[in-house]
């Protein structure tokens, strides 16, 4: 057994007197990859943004690699070695694909301000390092016939695997997904399948899936465990084959559709 | 002749400041309106270097940049810090701008409430307050601005705009004005690259402002009223976003041409004014936005005329 | 004392204008989300429509007022659709509307300049005698000026929160998105915000030139109400009267007390303090994003 790298305990966050995320605890091994379902407004993206600091917790701990990190700015937690892509895209549009992923690379700059006004042989050497390594992670992505396109002008696809690319760029230890899979149809979703677990495989990333593709999760999580969360609660573990049989999950899948249909007539 | 080297020398002025903007407002997002403020900063601190303290001109120059780059945290840290996006900094320029003028206006009254004063301090500051001389101006600076010493400044201003937004500091600032948020989450440490950059913007006015004393021979607060912010930020506008080249081209034409056409003065922010709104719906990018120094976009311009390559059509 | 009570009269009073100024200013922002760098260029314009009533065509001052309050709602409503929309249409990120904006603001202050000169005028209504109280001299123009601006400010209220229509605004002020799938109609909740905007401005801009003087750039004042929306809080209208009142109060004292040279030194001074100390405004909540 490696050792925990990610220890999540008691998180709870309210919004305005709603409990978007209720007392979820959960760790992970390093190199463990799990994924993250439930109904929509279930919490899973708010704890994607507590763990990166994008807001604070109502209560709760978050600990990464043995320290607290509540309280980090974003930019931080970033260079602690958690990266994450988001929901709805969000590249740099006017940049480059190239561009993008370079950024991941240097946003903490590797020479100091004198060295960038005078462009010294070791900031260009540092400038060179940057450029081929960005090359190799769009190379990793199946981007590089696309490395000067606007991020803006790529196919939605594409953006996503860009994002992959600039998440890795930042050399993360713990990677969060957040819905890869959106917006893809079957051949994409096997697609990307295949890229996501080869980065695990090469990385040694820990990663964690949100998903709401079941087949991309089932596959990615096979020999891992699923969390599902609903109202903003834990409510089951297990491997894939558990929580698709599981009583709770299935109603909690229902009940919403079920809830869904008396809205719409109410 | 004489003339069209002083519309020169000012042009060359103005585009020093106006690099200053194109950094600030162009690559880091981040909108001014108070740079005119700046520019009094270095130009005041530059004179008294050279008049009262005998430092030589050239350094001078510098010490008034630093010194403008410095107050410029006055606003940048409380503004930045507080998370809040862009308009609580605008607001903060120009109220600071707004202020130094103020100030500067009123030095001759400050210098006589102090002149009572039984300390060597206080009698010291009061002595220069007075000879700042208000809204009177600052007389009888050296007149040692010449062409030559604009046109080396405005080469190594563009040099080290060039420099600095090609550089991986540079390339954060241009990340965080198209998505803070995301800039934050990828690792760019938003306070220290906005402050950096601000720095260097509030520099490019100091020195500008310095310039333009030594020119004039004289520094008075009206000198740098909003309607220099204006200018700066016109020749940003127009130059265009993420660009160098556009905002020098345009410095030269929004200060030379009003310069050589006298009677158009009155038009001429009414018609900036205009322009402003329709560049932002029909051109937003401003003339050369994007376009870097190294000049490919003639070569694109070439293929486009000449060549007429055909371009693929965009998907998704 | 009568010192202290004739600066609290007298701060209470420009307190109200800037609330007129900062209502304005906020309500955009919390719709629009962009700070209208075109309102003291409205604020100008209403003063100076008034001001040409008066003196040139010789009308009453409520009628000038009225021609002044009609016209800048006209000037507002036609910069939203010419200047502000069209970006809008097409998503822009906010530093253009703020571009296009200060454009608005160039163009029209500019013209005002080009016609009237850039001179200080005095409002051509009648100074109205102080009232004495004991030995506290008290402006009547200040309690007029300082009445008739809580009287719109109460009709305001009233307009968003008992219409209809005032629904609309603070629907789309919460979301605009989710309003316009709601069935608000997104149009007309920009006519009105611009509609209500010109309203204010132009009140805001005859006070104001009653109380000191009508000349182009009199729309810089607005800053003064931009900080007093900063201190109370971004985008919240209760925020920006108590910040407006906190402003105009604090600045008369200062005036009054030390000079009035520094004025405008200490209102900038006091909104850097409170963007070390309260990055959000006083009353203001801290803005999440979503992502």
């Amino acid at each position: 057994m490696s050792e925990e790298i990610l220890s999540i305990k008691n998180l709870t966050v309210d919004f305005g007197g709603v409990r978007a995320v209720n007392d979820v605890s959960l760790s992970l091994r390093k190199g463990e990859f799990i994924g993250l379902i439930g109904p929509n407004g279930a919490g899973k993206t708010t704890i994607f943004n507590l763990i990166t600091n994008a807001f604070q917790p109502t209560s709760g701990e978050i600990i990464f690699k043995g320290q607290s990190i509540l309280g980090k700015s974003p930019d931080q937690i970033c260079r602690l070695g958690i990266s994450r892509t988001f929901q709805n895209i969000r590249l740099f549009p006017q940049m480059t694909a190239y561009e993008n992923v370079e950024l991941g690379l240097h946003s903490t700059p590797r020479y100091s301000l004198a060295e960038a006004f005078i462009r010294t042989p070791r900031a260009a050497r540092i400038e060179a390092e940057t450029r081929k390594r960005a090359h190799e992670l769009l190379e990793m992505v199946n981007l590089s016939q696309h490395a000067n396109a606007r991020a803006s002008s790529l196919p939605y696809g594409l953006q996503r695997r860009l994002e992959l690319a600039r998440a890795m760029a930042t050399s993360p230890e713990l990677l969060l997904l957040d819905e890869p899979a959106a917006g893809m149809n079957e051949d994409e979703c096997k697609e990307l399948v295949q890229l996501i677990r080869q980065i695990h495989n090469t990385m040694g990333y820990t990663m964690i899936m949100i998903e709401h593709h079941m087949n991309v999760v089932m596959d990615l999580c096979r020999d891992s465990l699923i969390y599902v969360l609903n109202l903003g609660s834990l409510l089951a573990v297990g491997s894939p084959a558990e929580i698709q049989n599981n009583p709770d999950v299935i109603r909690a899948y229902l009940g919403e559709r079920k809830n869904g249909r008396d809205n719409a007539h109410a | 002749m004489g003339y069209l080297i002083a519309i020169v020398i000012l042009c060359g002025i103005n585009i020093v400041a106006a690099l200053g903007v194109a950094i600030l407002t162009g690559y880091t997002g981040l909108f001014t309106i108070g740079h005119a403020g700046f520019m009094a900063l270095g130009g005041y601190m530059s004179a008294i270097m050279v008049k009262e303290l005998n430092v030589p001109y050239p350094l001078a120059l510098l010490i008034g940049g630093a010194f403008a780059g410095i107050c410029s945290f006055i606003i940048g840290y409380p503004a930045f810090r507080s998370r809040l996006r862009g308009d609580y900094f605008a607001i903060a320029t120009l109220g600071f701008s707004e202020a130094i003028r103020l100030l500067l206006n009123n030095t001759r009254g400050l210098g006589q409430s102090l002149q009572d004063s039984t300390s060597s301090f206080g009698q010291g500051a009061s002595s220069l307050l007075i000879k700042l001389g208000g809204a009177f101006g600052y007389m009888n600076l050296p007149n040692v601005t010449n062409v030559w010493v604009v046109v080396v400044t405005v080469a190594l201003a563009m040099f080290f705009a060039h420099m600095y937004v090609t550089s991986q500091y540079g390339k954060n600032s241009i990340a965080i004005s198209q998505d803070e948020v995301a800039a934050e989450m990828m690792g760019v440490n938003l306070l220290k690259t906005k402050l950096i950059s601000l720095f260097i913007s509030a520099f490019y006015a100091g020195v500008a402002g310095g310039l333009l004393g030594f020119y004039f021979a004289y520094l008075s607060p009206s000198l740098f009223t909003i309607t220099k912010s204006s200018d700066l930020l016109a020749a940003v506008v127009f130059g265009g976003i993420q660009s160098l080249i556009g905002p020098f081209i345009t410095a030269f034409v929004l200060i030379g041409v009003p310069e050589l056409l006298r009677t158009f003065a009155e038009w001429r922010l009414i018609i900036y004014g205009f322009l402003f709104v329709i560049v932002m719906i029909f051109r937003p990018q401003g003339l050369l936005g994007y376009v870097e120094m190294n000049f490919s976009f003639l070569g694109r311009w070439w293929n486009a005329i000449f060549r007429r390559k055909h371009t693929p059509s965009q998907k998704g | 004392m009568e010192l202290f009570i004739q600066q609290l009269v007298s701060g209470i009073s420009i307190g109200a204008i800037y609330s007129l100024l900062a209502v304005g200013y906020a309500l955009v922002y919390s719709v629009y989300n962009f700070t209208n760098w075109a309102f003291d260029a409205f604020m100008a314009f209403g003063a100076f429509i008034a001001f040409t009533s008066i003196s040139s065509l010789f009308l009453p001052f409520w009628a000038a007022g009225a021609i002044s309050i009609v016209l800048t709602i006209i000037l507002a409503v036609s910069a939203e659709k010419l200047a502000y929309s069209p970006l809008r249409a097409r998503k822009a990120p906010r530093l253009f509307m703020m571009i296009s904006a200060m454009g608005v603001n160039l163009a029209i202050v500019n013209i005002i300049n080009l016609i009237y000169g850039g001179t200080f005028r005095k409002f051509p209504v009648d100074a109205l005698q102080p009232i004495f109280i004991g030995n506290v001299s008290i402006g009547r123009t200040d309690l007029v000026a300082g009445g008739i601006s809580f009287v719109v400010l109460a009709l305001l209220w009233a307009f968003l929160y008992r219409t209809r229509w005032g629904l609309g605004v603070r629907a789309s002020s919460i979301d605009i998105l989710t309003a316009s799938l709601m069935g608000i109609n997104n149009n007309g909740v920009a006519i009105v915000v611009f509609t209500l905007t010109g309203i204010l401005s132009s009140v805001a801009g005859i006070f104001y030139g009653i109380k000191y003087a009508v000349y182009p750039m009199m729309g810089m004042v607005t800053i003064k109400a931009m900080i007093a929306s900063i201190v109370g809080g971004l985008g919240s209208l209760p925020a920006a009267i108590v910040g407006s009142m906190i402003l105009g109060i604090l600045e008369t004292m200062v005036s009054g007390y030390i000079s009035s040279t520094y004025r405008d030194l200490f209102s900038f001074l006091f909104l850097i303090v409170i963007l070390l100390f309260f990055p959000n405004g006083l009353m203001g909540k801290s803005v999440e994003e979503k992502l």
